[in-house]
């Protein structure tokens, strides 16, 4: 980091909470605080709602991600837009006429004061486990490529969320997800400029297009089914669906950003835009990680791309293993270089025959490059690094950080600290909101002044704000960590899909067969996860359903508690 | 609280058939692009 990437990181940074802090003046009332007087405009909700759900680890990982396996990716979002419109027919309109503050808060009026416990309990579980993860996910890769201490990282960051997110509610959080939203794209952009501008002069756009499709860089849509690709259409739109309706639908750090819209019209308009701009936002992140693959046949890249573990394995005891690996991928990737340069110039010629035969050895060297790297990052795990290591986040970083000018490199990184921050503040600020509606105003204080639940929401918002920071460092031990978020999320998830669908669509089911239900479905989600191999992505499918079958069964099997 | 009507295409299916049109173009775009490139 260089004086003029600071400003720029700084300044960015400072920019994000002091506009934030003015827009959210005013949040006087808990309706302010907790749902801005219901008075935000679509476009600044639909900004949040995209904001919150990217986090530091999308950028860092989904570039990674492509690098390694393609764009394809790009499928687990092709569900997005259906759950999206079957959540702007069905649940805007229910919450919006519900007048409530949280989504669970609906389950009492539907069902019973027990299930909206049961499901606030969930979501704080859930939430409050991986709002961690949140914070720690980018102090880590932070700390191998910076050298920045993990646990100061977070601090900062937790410190700059809980300033704002305590102060303006609601507010503030969105506002400054809308710049954090526009410095990421603003960031991203300027990125894929500069991997243009670095590529050899005679390398086109269109040549490094084709170079990365030879590669098998550019598979954004398989039809094939298959149960054991996780990334495909069928699995993208069924799978993806579902996660999408869990989270946009049952988790209150997404609802409660279209519960502050000015009416239902903005708020179905503020889940519909990213429904349409989602996939190609995440099309054109997954396209970026596809040109450092380009860029990175021009320019030698190192065989792990995670410094710490490279060194480890360039270690005296371990260069008998190493050595061997280290000259196959120096072989491999001088055999792509030139067959990449092949390539490029029977295109220029409109040498279809030798562009085929160049091809044919660019694809073989591609594949000594990948099996090299495999066996760098099985020499990592035996030599002591974390088991099943992968180096995929550390790829877009150690590009930035090695090859982009002063000044990009702050915007980058102000880019992973936004998306950071942007996540965080959605979740603190929801989990002070159930933390407080749900639990403690429904049970413990039902009568006080709107200022005693005022300062209420603060003090829950800067209890959570410490929680995540302190817990943040569990992540060590959860190995990797995109993973361990969508594994937290999905033994959660299920059940909290499955009551709200028995409490849209199953109007004679009643409070107990709902919480038995959710009962059922999490230790449904809990058995499946200790003792199958059934992958976490179907927990979501697995809990929904068993939910509602139980409380169908429930509802049956004892009819004189039906509502009639 | 009323459903007001969307500030374009008229009605709210319009606008959802719109959006799941759109989904279909986009699949299809990102094959086509697959196609091409790979």
């Amino acid at each position: 980091m260089r004086p003029l990437d600071w400003v720029v990181l700084t300044g960015s940074l400072a920019t994000i909470v002091a506009y934030g802090l003015y827009r959210g003046r005013g949040s006087n009332t808990v309706d302010r605080y907790l749902l801005a007087g219901k008075s935000m405009p679509w476009y600044a909700m639909a900004l949040s709602i995209m904001a919150t759900q990217a986090s530091a680890i999308t950028f860092i990982s989904t570039t990674g991600q492509s690098y390694v396996d393609g764009m394809r990716f790009v499928q687990f979002y092709f569900g997005l837009p259906l759950a999206m419109v079957i959540l702007s027919a069905t649940a805007v309109p229910i919450f919006h006429r519900a007048k409530v503050y949280t989504a669970y808060e609906y389950l009492e009026n539907r069902f019973d004061a027990k299930t909206r416990a049961l499901a606030s309990f969930i979501f704080l579980m859930q939430r409050g486990l991986s709002v961690g993860l949140t914070f720690y996910a980018p102090a880590i890769v932070l700390s191998v490529i910076f050298g920045w201490p993990d646990h100061v990282t977070t601090l900062i960051m937790g410190v700059t969320v809980v300033i704002y997110t305590v102060t303006g509610g609601i507010r503030t959080v969105t506002w400054t997800d809308v710049q954090q939203m526009m410095i990421i794209m603003f960031g991203l952009v300027v990125a894929l400029i500069m991997i243009f501008v670095l590529l050899p002069r005679e390398v086109s756009i269109l040549d490094a297009i084709h170079l990365a499709g030879a590669a098998g860089k550019l598979n954004a849509v398989t039809f094939k089914f298959d149960w054991n690709d996780r990334y495909n259409l069928w699995s993208g739109l069924i799978g993806g669906m579902f996660l999408a309706l869990s989270y946009f639908g049952c988790d209150q750090s997404q609802v409660q950003r279209y519960l502050t819209g000015k009416s239902i019209a903005q708020s179905k308009l503020s889940l519909l835009f990213p429904a349409v701009a989602k996939i190609p936002m995440q099309f054109f992140i997954l396209f970026i990680g596809a040109m450092v693959f380009v860029f990175y046949i021009f320019t030698p890249a190192p065989m792990v791309f995670q410094r710490a573990e490279y060194s480890r394995i360039q270690q005296p005891q371990w260069r008998q293993q190493y050595d061997p690996i280290a000259a196959r991928y120096q072989t491999a990737i001088e055999q792509r270089k030139a067959a990449a340069m092949a390539i490029v110039d029977a295109r220029h010629r409109h040498d279809a025959q030798a562009e085929a035969e160049a091809v044919t050895r660019y694809r073989g060297a591609q594949k000594g490059v990948d099996a090299a790297r495999m066996e760098g990052a099985r020499l990592v795990s035996s030599a002591g690094g974390e088991k099943g290591f992968r180096d995929t986040n550390y790829i877009f970083l150690s590009f930035v950080t090695k090859y982009l000018p002063a000044g990009v490199v702050g915007l980058v990184i102000a880019v992973i600290l936004a998306a950071t921050m942007s996540s965080s503040s959605g979740e603190i600020n929801s989990l002070a909101t159930v933390s407080v509606v749900d639990i403690y105003k429904r049970h413990f204080r039902k009568q006080a002044s709107d200022r005693h639940y005022l300062t209420a929401s603060r003090v829950a918002t800067a209890f959570w704000g410490a929680y995540a920071v302190a817990f943040s460092g569990f992540g060590k031990h959860l190995g990797s960590l995109i993973e361990a978020v969508n594994i937290v999320g999905s033994l959660f998830y299920g059940s909290l899909l499955g009551v709200f669908v028995l409490a849209f669509f199953f109007r004679r089911v009643n409070g107990t067969g709902a919480f038995v239900g959710m009962l059922a479905g999490e230790a449904a989600i809990f058995a499946a996860f200790i003792f199958t191999n059934i992958s976490f992505l179907w927990f979501n499918v697995i809990g929904c359903v068993v939910v509602i079958t139980t409380a169908l069964a429930v509802e049956l099997l004892s009819p004189q508690l039906a509502p009639h | 609280m009323p459903d007001e009507p969307p500030p374009f295409l008229g009605t709210w299916p319009r606008i959802y058939a719109a959006v799941i049109i759109y989904l279909v173009l986009l699949i299809a775009v990102c094959y086509l692009f697959t196609r091409a490139f790979s």
